[in-house]
């Protein structure tokens, strides 16, 4: 069976919800992380089944700056991480609240 | 050099001493290098505008120089311009204004010698900043550009009044100069809004003036510039301001508040005259409250015992004749009379300058046979004193018979019996001056009166000359505006001389044949007039209508604009206080608002769609 658009599209909204309930449910902020870089990959397979598909190659170039983009997020954000364990002594979100009205 | 140039250095050299001086505290308040670099502009202004006036006197009835910059263009359409516009009425001022002001400056580095330098300094640099508003106004070719400068002499004069801003009566007199002239200029505004609704222009120019006579607002824009003319020549009944204006130094009132800034009044009238001129209406109400005010400021100079008060009340009632003669229709007569009021009533201030300088004080009987004492005051101020009363021969004698002549033949009889009355009246109070000031027994400030130095005597001889010869050239004078003028001895100026004669006669009787006698009989008149109702029913007013309706103004602006103000900013405290516990602080939280919001934008895309 040759896959269809339609199956990458739904593979990729599959990661996507899964990216999202991780970033919503997790209480670590490495899970968290984690979750933020699933939906973004999920939205990069959505670009390059696009690209596969249409035969243009404007997606690609998309993709690839999503992925570089996503790697400077991860960058900054495990620095941020990082910061938050020195400072609390734990990567739980919940510890930080201190912008709480 | 260029008209153009010279005009340039004409008003805006003062402009630039006025800026240095104050932005550079250090150069004013040394004194004397401010007043030098103020005198040396004065003396540039001077000359720039003599040579303008030898350009004028070869072309006469031209305009010599008619140079506007654009400002506020739009549409490609000028707005507004301002520049120069140097015809036979402008530039005979000019030189009036500078010569005047140059003599004035020259007469206060002797007057104001006593003063601490840093006060030295700041009077001659709001001098400056007056001779470049005042030039600025002379040579302004529109409303717009002469309202400006119309502001800015309004402002030196404050400056001026209170000058000795550390006396309560003097901060007292200058807010009270500013005010009510303001008041006024409230008029000229107007005016000069509704002219350029009307006409789409700020010109006095004949077609602006069809335009505008055509619109049917001609008496509206005309009785409205008039309001203003009242306030800055000082016409009952806003004349208030200019007696107290006297709390300024002598040669301030010299300048300002007798020769030249008084005078704007009428030179806006000789200079918008086709604005006047376009409603009867108008003129004649100028004609009635001139006459009245020559009237009125006449009698009340009568009955002053400070002679300060006495010229100011003698300006207010000339400068009574000189709207008066406006109110014909012709600026030749009051244009004429500015002139020579200018020079002569300049030297009667700065003599009774001089006089003051000597004996320390405004009180007519602190004074008295000074004539030995100080021959060339004395003499000067009695050569001024005989030019105001219009002894044949000298200034004032020309220009006031014109003025009478010109009422007679506009068969405004009312104004013309108040100018006759008010002739007589005028040499009775000179007369009453000078025989108490300079002749009979001395009062013990006046024995050890001596003369002023030169920087204070040579002004007043040349005014002094000046009183005496300008007379002679009304015909040129006439010729440079393309007005026509010849002197013929008339009945009225015959009857003005001879009730001249009478009043110093009258004044010899009563204060000079012998002296020391006081007209106890008419006390309790001179009180009237004196403390007099017209002060008592602005303060009346005042009181009750402005203060009153400030009160509500002010009720209105404390509980319903600042109420508005205050309940808005209670409810964002209150929103605030409210909407906190929305944050709470967890990453999470903000998360889920987000999708949420997500959500609920694609639901709305896809129920639009």
């Amino acid at each position: 069976m040759i896959p269809t658009l339609q199956s990458y599209l739904l593979l990729g909204s599959g990661i996507f919800c899964l990216g999202l309930f991780a970033a919503l449910s997790r209480r670590n902020a490495v899970g968290l992380l984690v979750g933020i870089e699933l939906m973004a990959n999920g939205v990069n397979l959505n670009l390059v089944a696009f690209s596969r598909f249409t035969g243009l190659i404007d997606y690609q170039v998309f993709a690839l700056f999503s992925i570089a983009l996503t790697v400077a997020e991860v960058v900054v954000g495990l620095a941020i991480v990082i910061l938050i364990f020195r400072h609390h002594r734990g990567i739980d979100t919940d510890l930080v609240s201190e912008f709480e009205g | 050099m260029s008209a153009l140039n010279l005009a340039c250095v004409a008003v805006f050299l003062p402009v630039c001493v006025a800026g240095i001086l104050w932005v550079i505290p250090a150069l004013r308040t040394r004194g004397r290098i401010g007043a030098f670099l103020s005198v040396l502009a004065a003396l540039a202004s001077t000359a720039s505008a003599l040579i303008l006036f030898g350009m004028q006197r070869a072309a006469p009835n031209t305009v010599i120089l008619d140079a506007q910059a654009r400002w506020l263009t739009r549409e490609g359409r000028s707005m507004a311009d301002v520049g120069f516009y140097l015809d036979g009425v402008s530039t005979s001022m000019l030189v009036v204004v500078c010569v005047v002001a140059l003599l004035v400056q020259i007469f206060s580095l002797g007057y104001m010698a006593d003063e601490p330098p840093a006060a030295f300094g700041r009077y001659f640099t709001y001098h400056s900043l007056f001779l470049f508003s005042m030039a600025g106004l002379v040579v302004a070719p529109n409303l717009l550009q002469l309202f400006m400068c119309w502001e800015l002499v309004g402002l030196a004069s404050y400056l001026l009044i209170g000058f000795y801003f550390k006396k309560p009566s003097a901060a007292r007199a200058a807010v009270k100069a500013f005010w009510v002239t303001k008041f006024a200029d409230m008029g000229l505004l107007l005016g000069i809004i509704i002219l350029y609704a009307q006409t789409g222009s700020f010109s006095w120019g004949p077609e602006a003036v069809a335009t505008l006579t055509a619109s049917g607002a001609a008496t509206a824009v005309g009785l409205l510039l008039f309001l203003a003319i009242m306030g800055k020549s000082a016409q009952f009944p806003l004349h208030l301001w200019l007696p107290d204006a006297m709390e300024g130094p002598t040669p301030v009132s010299a300048l300002l508040h007798a020769a030249t800034m008084v005078a704007a009044g009428v030179y806006l009238g000789v200079r918008a005259m086709p604005v006047f001129a376009a409603s009867d209406q108008t003129l004649w109400v100028m004609a009635h409250i001139g006459g009245f005010t020559a009237l009125f400021a006449a009698c009340v100079a009568v009955v002053q015992t400070d002679i300060k008060k006495v010229l100011a009340y003698s300006t207010c009632s000339q400068l009574g004749y000189m709207v008066a003669a406006l109110g014909t229709g012709e600026i030749v007569g009051a244009y004429f009379h500015l002139t020579t009021h200018a020079y002569f009533k300049a030297l009667l201030f700065l003599a009774a300058g001089s006089v003051i300088h000597g004996v320390h004080s405004n009180q007519l009987q602190d004074m008295g046979g000074l004539f030995g004492k100080m021959k060339i005051t004395a003499i000067t101020f009695i050569i001024g004193a005989l030019a105001l009363a219009g002894f044949p021969g000298t200034a004032g004698f020309f220009s006031k018979d014109l003025i009478l002549e010109q009422l007679l033949h506009a068969e405004l009889f009312f104004p013309y019996a108040c100018g006759m009355t008010a002739a007589f009246l005028t040499a009775f109070y000179m007369g009453r001056v000078v025989f108490l000031a300079f002749f009979g027994p001395p009062s013990e400030a006046a024995q050890e009166a001596h003369e002023s130095g030169f920087p204070m005597t040579i002004p007043l001889v040349l005014l002094a000359a000046l009183s005496l010869g300008i007379g002679f050239f009304g015909t040129q004078l006439a010729g440079l505006y393309g007005a026509e003028y010849h002197f013929h001895l008339s009945p009225t100026g015959i009857v003005a001389s001879a009730l001249g004669f009478l009043g110093i006669g009258l004044a010899w009787m009563a204060f000079g044949r012998r002296p020391g006698m006081n007209l106890s009989a008419f006390q309790p008149i001179g009180n009237i007039i004196r403390y007099g109702a017209t002060d008592r029913i602005f303060k009346a007013v005042y009181e009750r209508i402005i203060l009153g309706a400030s009160a509500v103004l002010s009720w209105i602006d404390r509980y319903l604009i600042d109420g508005l103000m205050n309940w808005s900013a209670y409810i964002t405290v209150v929103g605030g206080r409210e909407l906190r516990g929305s944050q709470t602080g967890r990453i999470m939280d903000y998360v889920y608002f987000l999708v949420f919001g997500l959500l609920v934008l694609s639901a709305s895309g896809w129920i639009g769609q």
